[in-house]
């Protein structure tokens, strides 16, 4: 049996072991505090930290209002159910690509000052700072609207659920209205539940590079790109500094967890007495909120396929004056071919890892596969890079898979927790009483039922593997280029066309991921109806 | 008195009622019965007005001589009670029955006082500040009764209110939903697949009458 669970664990063991020590090593050199004196003095430190605050609990917040006042107004309605069937569409644009064409739509020589310009004749393009701003406020936007579509996925999965569904019915049949009924009695039960999400959006904005170097401020950038740039130096006294750095990411992290949890138990400690007080519908004024939402996600991928066509396209025309194919014609695909190589072998190692897990593994550590998911990247990746350094590994193909593996791993299991929990265990009773062994009976019976949930996990782990920036940059010593690691690194050059045909080749990967796990998952469902 | 009148209820080419007309009067509990996937609670579901939008209704809909299946959820003062309690998770036992309780009772104190009256006439006594997930199935189906009651309906939907108790509670609790029905005087209409729920002489609407042979 512990045998059993211990071998389950094996491949997680693999992916998380070499870490700790890793972590112990990269982080060491913070504490000594003439490190911590040289970061207080550090003439970019104050304005860095100020950028990562502010973009980073700017846009969890903005992310959280978004999705809680969309919900609030349509569900439930046939908006919600719109809004839940393009959702999965928007998902699947990576973080990089999404900025890479907001970049492009409200730059001031963007698409959106185009649209301006032609009212009001604009010959070049305005003086505004309204990228790279110093505040990092475009960044905050930018992440805003992406994690906002992330939670309003999250929010519909558990209002699918026919619990809370009722709970709606029930609270406006005594009375009170769809407002009232979220405030009073859905929102104090799900907000709990929501935790672990908005915390991974707030995590994520801490410790984002690739979109905070596409839309963040330049000099000095966001912490987490200051930090990536320190432990990535030769010197060891930037190293450190950059460990001391990655730790105060942490304790940001850790504070505002605090502090919201604070607020809730003070908000709880706070709720009147019901009072019966019924109050009729409102809110008709932010109907359209919804529209611009998915639009901007649409004009996103316009822009960026806009730009990979556009041979000469000067500031106030609203459309290129010529298109060609040229920049598709001499497109470098060396990117494509190792984030599909990458991405294939990342999820294909991780689907085995995550059945055996989820069969046989010890259940109750999943909240420890799931920490790579709300803590700050830059510390863990700067733990991997450590223990590859000390094992002679970095800059290998086996590094770099094994450090996507991190990340692809806990969103598999998490997309395939839910499938597998509701497999009626009866099926398996019945095979073992047939004569099957439990390798046999999962092998022939319950991994064929649970085929099409696997086909979705593959692709969410591809997607996961694509949209990897700074695991691909430190453990691949910069000798792997991705569509992801190209498309940052070409925003900072001139050329529009060649930034736009990486960034929709980072967008094509996943969604022909979930493309083909959908139509294979049709394919195999046509004739067993019963397989869901 | 509750007045369904010429009610079509269809799902695409699919109609699972034609022209389904019902009168339900002041106290009386009126059983619905048919097989399980017939439709009952379709039809539950468009006279709360929380119709599926894959179906399609036409008809009307009128309680005590006003129309209001045209009105939302919370404006047509029908109370419902399911198979599942349904008490809300966050709130107390009481918090669950003042939740109901209309505004013209004033003030913390006076609610509170009334919630823990309510509670005392179904043998409750003392369970006021008790976390719902504590009770007994028994006591969460009277709670949850009250509940709907408090908030004055003028009909009431059962949805197979007695489904989920044991045989004893059954019949305990199905006089008291009856008694407290009569004391109220709601017109009722009780959704099951149990002979044995009907009350005493009432009266028993068979779905499949409405329903096309195909």
């Amino acid at each position: 049996m512990l045998a059993r669970t211990l071998l389950a664990a094996l491949p997680v063991l693999l992916i998380f072991g070499p870490l700790l020590p890793g972590l112990y090593w990269a982080l060491t050199p913070a504490l000594d505090t003439s490190v911590w004196q040289a970061l207080w003095l550090d003439a970019q430190w104050p304005q860095a930290l100020r950028a990562t605050l502010i973009s980073s609990v700017l846009s969890t917040v903005l992310a959280c209002s978004i999705a809680a006042v969309l919900a609030t107004l349509h569900y439930p309605g046939p908006v919600w159910l719109t809004l839940q069937r393009r959702l999965p569409l928007l998902l699947s644009v990576p973080h990089a690509a999404f900025a890479v064409g907001l970049f492009f739509l409200i730059a001031p020589s963007g698409w959106l000052a185009r649209l301006v310009a032609q009212g009001l004749h604009w010959t070049s393009p305005p003086d505004w700072v309204t990228v790279q701003d110093p505040y990092a406020l475009s960044l905050a936007l930018a992440l805003a609207i992406k994690e906002s579509w992330f939670l309003l996925w999250v929010l519909a999965a558990v209002l699918g659920e026919q619990a809370v569904s009722r709970q709606m019915v029930m609270g406006r049949s005594l009375g009170y209205s769809r407002t009232q009924t979220w405030a009073l009695i859905l929102w104090p039960q799900l907000l709990p539940r929501l935790v672990w999400p908005v915390m991974a959006v707030f995590a994520y904005g801490l410790s984002v590079v690739d979109m905070a170097i596409i839309l963040g401020p330049g000099t000095p950038p966001t912490l987490a790109v200051l930090v990536w740039r320190w432990l990535t130096d030769p010197d060891p006294a930037f190293q450190a500094r950059g460990s001391a750095a990655s730790m105060v990411l942490l304790a940001v992290l850790l504070g505002c967890v605090l502090a919201a949890r604070g607020l809730w138990w003070l908000a709880m400690r706070q709720r009147p007495y019901p009072n019966g007080q019924r109050k009729p519908a409102t809110g008709l004024a932010w109907r359209h909120l919804y529209t611009p939402l998915y639009l901007t996600g649409y004009a996103v991928v316009a822009m960026l396929l806009l730009w990979s066509v556009a041979q000469a396209w000067f500031f106030p025309a609203l459309w290129p004056d010529a298109v060609s194919l040229a920049s598709w014609q001499q497109a470098d695909w060396t990117p494509f071919w190792t984030t599909l190589w990458l991405a294939l072998v990342a999820s294909g190692l991780c689907l085995p890892a995550v059945l055996v897990w989820l069969e046989w593994g010890p259940q109750r550590l999943n909240a420890l596969l799931y920490l790579p998911l709300i803590v700050p990247a830059l510390p863990l990746v700067a733990g991997q890079y450590a223990s590859l350094l000390h094992l002679h590994l970095d800059g290998t193909a086996v590094a770099l898979v094994w450090s996507h593996l991190l990340w692809v791993l806990p969103y598999m299991v998490l997309t395939l927790i839910g499938p597998y929990r509701a497999f009626d265990g009866r099926l398996m009773t019945s095979a073992r009483a047939l004569g099957y062994s439990p390798w046999h009976a999962c092998l022939s019976v319950k991994w064929p039922c649970l085929l099409r949930p696997m086909l979705a996990t593959l692709a969410v782990g591809f997607a996961v593997s694509v949209a990897q920036y700074l695991p691909t940059l430190f453990a691949g010593g910069g000798r792997f280029v991705t569509v992801t690691t190209e498309a940052v690194a070409l925003s900072a050059g001139g050329n529009r066309r060649v930034l736009a045909v990486q960034a929709l080749l980072q967008i094509a990967l996943p969604m022909a991921a979930f493309g083909l796990a959908a139509a294979a998952a049709y394919g195999l469902g046509r004739h067993r109806k019963g397989l869901r | 008195m509750l007045n369904i009148k010429n009610l079509t209820l269809s799902n695409g080419d699919k109609s699972l009622f034609t022209d389904f007309s019902l009168v339900v009067d002041h106290g009386e509990v009126v059983t619905l019965t048919g097989v399980s996937g017939s439709g009952k609670s379709t039809l539950l579901s468009w006279m709360i007005g929380d119709l599926d939008p894959h179906f399609v209704a036409t008809g009307e809909l009128w309680l005590n001589n006003e129309r209001c299946d045209t009105r939302p959820i919370e404006a047509r003062h029908i109370g419902l009670l399911f198979q599942n309690d349904l008490l809300f998770p966050h709130l107390s036992v009481g918090q669950n029955l003042a939740f109901a309780l209309p505004a013209s009772v004033r003030g913390a104190p006076a609610r509170r006082q009334r919630t823990a009256e309510t509670l005392s006439s179904i043998g409750l006594a003392g369970f006021h500040d008790r976390d719902p997930a504590t009770l007994s199935g028994g006591q969460r189906a009277r709670v949850s009764l009250m509940r709907t009651l408090l908030a004055e309906p003028q009909a009431l939907l059962l949805d197979e209110p007695f489904s989920k108790l044991d045989a004893v509670l059954r019949t305990q609790f199905r006089a008291f939903v009856f008694e407290q029905i009569a004391l109220q005087r709601i017109p009722t209409l009780l959704v099951t697949h149990d002979p044995a729920d009907v009350p005493q002489k009432g009266r028993v609407v068979e779905i499949s009458d409405w329903q096309h042979s195909t």
